[in-house]
């Protein structure tokens, strides 16, 4: 398996500017997930690692070889399309094919690959159905098995689950994350879901505006946004974020925000920021009901309860500010009702820059 | 209330409610009384349905008569078969039929893919302005009326000032006088409806391919498969049904035969290649006077075509699950 590499990849149409100097290296058989809003250029970057966009600038690398100038179909890749294209006239068995068939696959070796793909797929019993016949779920299934029959070095797939309901999207999300365990592909996955990135992904890249803001684990991700922008996208509900001032006082640094004072003890690399005017981040999932030692205070008004079973969603203001707080239920919700201050620890708040919105001080 | 019994395929019955004839009025009424805008928009087509062919239609009866212009419709003596006999025994009449099947069997044969190519051809032309120009370019001939396009053909045939003769001459042939020679009439009829139609023609099927989604060809770019391959195996697959819909229409009207054109390119030398049943009528109805004769061989005209088009869709609905209904 080859890894793709990215060095400043440029996408222009005409004078305008898509994407700007992208730099990311995918290792082989790792699983990489570009995730952002819409027209973030994460699709356009796919295309071009595809073949089907031209690169304005900068240099494509799969493996070790330069695929600025090569046809997609000597880059050796596969690709699943959001709408599943698959042709209409052919039945799933021709669809699998069509790849082998074009590259002039012997006949047999293109039925034992297509019999064990739809073996691996549950695909076996609708080997002669047309894709009209065939569910979503089933639809997504053939797109995959085209993909896979190629056998081939990196699998591109272009917001794949997009189409699919709620339940089902869960279910092949599942199964592409199984697949990718069995086959070891590398793999480059674009979807604006940030469950999808995060359920699936070794490493995710969060993309706006045609730059890369971040690439890290989920994990990295979640735990550590560079940025108010991969904070709120990263994570549902978003990560919490107020206005404040960092002041000093002797037990550590600590942020003001509308009347209310959070503790930001051990974030020491704060210390002598005093006056400095920050965005505070708290996701969340990190918010608790009691009070810990070292945990930070915060009062609050309870607008709301949402209720998802075994957790449950506060809605609260914390002065002005809209806040959000992730709980668990212990299945029942009455003792909620009362709540009136929220806790964290201070290590789980995150500060960025009012003014650039990057992230400082400790990170956890 | 009314019901029916129905057995399932699991063998059991279970009883479907009836609606009454009543009920079922109330439902039409509230249709049309929420609907009725689009009833009123559907009218003017319908009432000319009916007037220009519907009822006309009283007067296909004048085939079984000994119709006189003097006694009327009504009034004219039944005859029977008799017109029918007499147009199967009359050579004119046969050489007509067998003219308008070979005509049209070439028209199918040549005509009917032309369009097609030419949408194929403008979908892979990648620079606009060509396509744009190109395209208007073979757009315009079918607004242009067969009188003028009749004209031009007879003029660019002509054996003394005729561009095609002068060609010939460079090359030392002598001239020919196309249009007297039965056996160059087909070709040039068949050549001229391409040059007319074809390019309009290619309209609908650039709006199929046009429906057809890029990311199968994209799909297609990754796996590999070339311009060509893209044609054969995604464009035209694609577009069958709007083919095969075009087709069973082509050949509802395979007795149609552009009258037009033939009453203006033939005469008398060509009759034994150019003569078509629509001209045999004309002759027989209009200018002898004939109109029983006429008419049987106009509902003649029109059974095969029933007949070609019921055929044409119940083959197209049973092997490539495409029909007009």
């Amino acid at each position: 398996m080859s890894g793709v590499f990215l060095e400043g990849i440029v996408k222009r149409y005409g004078a305008v500017e898509v994407v700007h100097g992208i730099d990311l290296e995918i290792q082989p058989q790792e699983f990489v997930v570009l995730v952002g809003p819409s027209g973030c250029g994460k699709s356009t970057t796919l295309r071009m690692i595809a073949g089907l966009e031209e690169i304005s600038d900068g240099t494509l690398r799969i493996g070790e070889r330069v695929m600025n100038r090569v046809a997609p179909k000597d880059r050796d890749v596969a690709m699943v399309f959001q709408n599943y294209a698959l042709y209409p006239h052919l039945n799933v068995a021709e669809n699998m094919a069509f790849g082998l068939r074009i590259r002039k696959t012997p006949k047999a070796e293109i039925a034992t690959t297509i019999e064990e793909t739809a073996r691996i797929l549950g695909l076996t019993e609708y080997l002669e159905r047309r894709p009209a016949d065939l569910s979503g779920g089933q639809r997504q299934r053939v797109a995959m098995g085209r993909a896979i029959v190629r056998h081939p070095d990196v699998f591109l797939f272009d917001e794949p689950l997009s189409n699919l309901d709620a339940k089902l999207r869960t279910q092949m999300r599942a199964e592409i994350k199984r697949l990718h365990k069995r086959l070891g592909v590398t793999s480059v996955y674009v979807t604006h879901d940030q469950v999808e990135a995060m359920t699936l992904a070794d490493r995710i890249v969060v993309m706006a505006d045609g730059r890369i803001e971040q690439i890290g684990t989920p994990m990295e991700l979640f735990n550590n946004p560079a940025n108010v922008f991969v904070a709120s996208f990263i994570g549902s509900p978003p990560m919490n974020q107020f206005e404040a001032t960092l002041e000093d006082s002797d037990a550590g640094p600590i942020a003001h925000a509308n009347g209310t004072l959070i503790q930001l003890h051990g974030q020491e690399a704060l210390r002598g920021s005093a006056g400095r005017d920050v965005i505070i981040g708290i996701r969340p999932e990190h918010v608790m009901l009691n009070a810990e030692p070292g945990t930070a205070s915060i009062p609050i008004e309870l607008d709301l309860i949402e209720t998802l079973g075994s957790e449950a969603l506060l809605h609260t203001h914390v002065g002005r500010e809209t806040f959000v707080a992730k709980v668990e239920t212990h299945g029942e919700i009455g003792h909620l009702h009362g709540v009136n201050a929220l806790h964290v620890k201070p290590e789980r708040v995150k500060v960025f820059d009012k003014e650039t919105g990057q992230a400082i001080g400790q990170v956890a | 209330m009314a019901s029916v019994n129905k057995t399932s395929s699991a063998g059991t019955e279970t009883v479907v409610p009836k609606m009454t004839l009543a009920k079922r009025m109330d439902r039409i009424q509230m249709h049309l009384r929420r609907e009725w805008q689009l009833y009123v928009m559907l009218a003017p087509t319908i009432i000319w349905f009916v007037v220009f062919l519907y009822k006309p239609m009283y007067g296909l009866q004048i085939a079984f008569k000994d119709y006189s212009i003097f006694r009327g419709v009504a009034d004219s003596p039944w005859v029977g078969f008799e017109h029918f006999a007499n147009l199967f025994s009359n050579d004119q009449f046969i050489r007509a039929v067998k003219n308008t099947i070979s005509i049209s069997a070439l028209n199918l044969l040549f005509g009917f893919p032309a369009p097609i190519i030419l949408a194929l051809m403008f979908n892979e032309v990648l620079n606009k302005t060509y396509r744009k120009t190109s395209q208007t370019i073979v757009y315009l001939p079918h607004f242009i009326s067969s009188v003028i396009i009749a004209g031009i053909v007879v003029t660019a045939f002509s054996p003394t000032a005729g561009i095609v003769n002068t060609v010939l001459g460079w090359f030392g042939i002598d001239s020919i006088y196309f249009l007297t020679r039965p056996e160059w009439f087909r070709p040039i009829f068949i050549g001229t409806g391409i040059w007319q139609e074809a390019g309009f023609g290619s309209i609908v099927f650039l709006a199929a391919i046009a429906g057809v989604s890029p990311s199968l060809y994209e799909s297609a770019v990754v796996d590999g498969a070339s311009r060509w391959q893209m044609i054969w195996k995604i464009t035209i697959p694609c577009i069958m049904p709007t083919i095969l819909i075009m087709l069973i229409i082509r050949i509802g009207n395979i007795m149609e035969v552009s009258f037009e054109l033939i009453i203006l390119l033939y005469q008398p030398a060509t009759y034994s290649t150019a003569d078509v049943v629509n001209t045999f009528i004309y002759r027989q109805g209009l200018q002898s006077g004939q109109y029983d004769m006429a008419a049987a061989a106009g509902l003649f005209n029109a059974v095969v075509a029933f007949v070609l088009v019921m055929t044409a869709n119940t083959l197209s609905r049973r092997f490539s699950r495409t029909s007009l209904w």
